[in-house]
């Protein structure tokens, strides 16, 4: 068990989502750096889909009722377990009475925290995490608040500390400037509703994330982008990902908490391998989005899945050498 | 196939246990050539030209990879030379694959010197940062 001594906005229990209810309206959830939870549970040889704590705001703090491994990962951290310092990307032990406390998030947005075996809460339509809008799954489908005890489930292993290397070092992108996150995005259904010059303006532009960005969508700053003439549609299936422009021309990058459907005209969709880039992307960040391919897009996802593939077999491979000796 | 940093350490660690001193393989393309250093180790000159006792503990890597002196993500180094240290502390990484092997301090003390260079490849026990431990630095004795 953990108990959570304290918490800053909204920290949530989140798995990989729930894919099986989006044509009943029920969104996915699930965490906003899918490739941060995989790769915290990997680590700690667990399910993939084992549910951990995604942390947006520090600080935060917990305290292990039992002896317990557990993964950071996700942003840049300056975090501590009994008064050690672990760095970014780790996987480390705790001891019954530890106490963990992340003070700063120098790097990205949101943070992964992972533990052996899992956060043991219900499934809920075939998920742990925590449905925002819905209020249900998750931990009694609200945010973490102090004083909270997390169950998890049981894990036999005892593991030392190790690093992973972070997704954003081994996924860089060639042309990724410091202060600008660089999005692959497939043009959507309204996309040539835009003049070419509106279209141009579109991707040549650098888009700010507004503080109105949080886990159900981005809302983004920049010159205003319109339709050739006025665009009313109905409510229609809509995904995470989907970039929308409403009437005021500000784009809306739909996140893992959207609605399932939606009327806005859609200019594009980020690609499925970039979308955790935007979830590490914070607040006051510039996005600018690059125009690709559907065959692009899934190149991108096999580098992902590459990636996450790779992890594994080091993971085993150093659990062997350890063992061997 | 591509032989990966991770397979080297894993044979290299085969062939210690094994007692095996020497291993070759050869593909199209390919050539590996791996030697088991039985030899005596040689002793750093200082120790050589000094009969004092040394008192320094060191830091040692446990896993085959390259030694990073600082996570990626920091410019900063995990130690730098006249920094106190707690046993455990980590003093470095080992980079094998897409894995961060800690290198930890024995014992608690001040740092005296980093002796690997960053970026350079590392084996099995390999001597990272050297360490004059609290203890011995006590004048009681």
């Amino acid at each position: 068990m953990i108990e959570i001594l304290s918490v800053t906005g909204p920290a949530s229990v989140q798995d990989l989502g729930r894919f099986d209810q989006y044509r009943f309206g029920v969104g996915t959830s699930g965490a906003m750096d899918d490739v941060a939870l995989r790769a915290g549970n990997i680590v700690l040889g667990n399910d993939e889909n084992a549910a951990g704590i995604e942390i947006p705001m520090l600080p935060f703090k917990l305290r292990f009722d039992r002896d317990m491994a557990f993964a950071l990962t996700g942003a840049d951290v300056e975090a501590e377990i009994a008064g050690r310092a672990i760095p970014p990307w780790w996987r480390s032990h705790a001891r019954t009475g530890d106490i963990l406390t992340v003070k700063a998030m120098p790097r990205g947005a949101r943070l992964y925290l992972t533990f052996g075996g899992g956060i043991d809460v219900p499934m809920v339509l075939g998920s742990r995490s925590t449905q925002f809008r819905g209020e249900f799954g998750g931990w009694h489908g609200r945010p973490l608040q102090p004083g909270d005890i997390l169950p998890c489930a049981a894990s036999i292993a005892t593991i030392g500390d190790l690093g992973v290397e972070p997704a954003e070092i081994t996924l860089a992108r060639p042309n990724a400037a410091a202060d600008e996150t660089i999005v692959r995005v497939v043009i959507a259904g309204e996309h040539d509703r835009f003049d070419a010059t509106t279209q141009a303006l579109f991707w040549s532009s650098s888009w700010k994330i507004t503080p109105q960005s949080n886990r159900y969508g981005y809302r983004l700053q920049g010159p205003a982008v319109k339709p050739k003439a006025p665009i009313e549609k109905r409510s229609h299936g809509i995904v995470p990902g989907v970039i929308q422009i409403p009437p005021n021309g500000q784009p809306i990058i739909q996140m893992r908490d959207a609605q399932t459907s939606g009327g806005y005209p859609k200019i594009a969709t980020v690609i499925r391998a970039d979308l955790w880039r935007v979830g590490q992307a914070r607040l006051g960040r510039k996005l600018r989005f690059e125009q690709t391919a559907y065959a692009e897009a899934l190149a991108a996802e096999a580098e992902m899945s590459a990636y996450l593939d790779r992890l594994r077999t080091n993971v085993r491979l150093i659990a062997e050498i350890r063992t061997c000796r | 196939m591509p032989i990966e940093l991770t397979d080297i350490a894993r044979l290299a660690q085969i062939l210690e246990r094994s007692g095996v001193d020497k291993i070759e393989i050869e593909e199209p393309g390919l050539s590996l050539k791996l030697v088991v250093d039985t030899g005596p180790r040689m002793a750093a000159s200082s120790t050589l030209a000094a009969p004092a006792p040394d008192h320094s503990v060191i830091a040692k890597t446990d896993v085959a990879g390259q030694f990073l002196a600082a996570h990626p993500w920091r410019d900063k180094p995990f130690v730098a030379p006249g920094q106190r240290i707690e046993t455990g502390a980590i003093v470095g990484l080992v980079r094998i694959g897409l894995l961060y092997a800690p290198i930890v301090a024995p014992a608690a003390g001040t740092v005296d010197a980093v002796i690997a260079e960053p970026g350079a490849t590392v084996g099995y026990g390999t001597p990272i940062v050297r360490i004059r431990p609290l203890d011995a630095s006590s004048p009681i004795n």
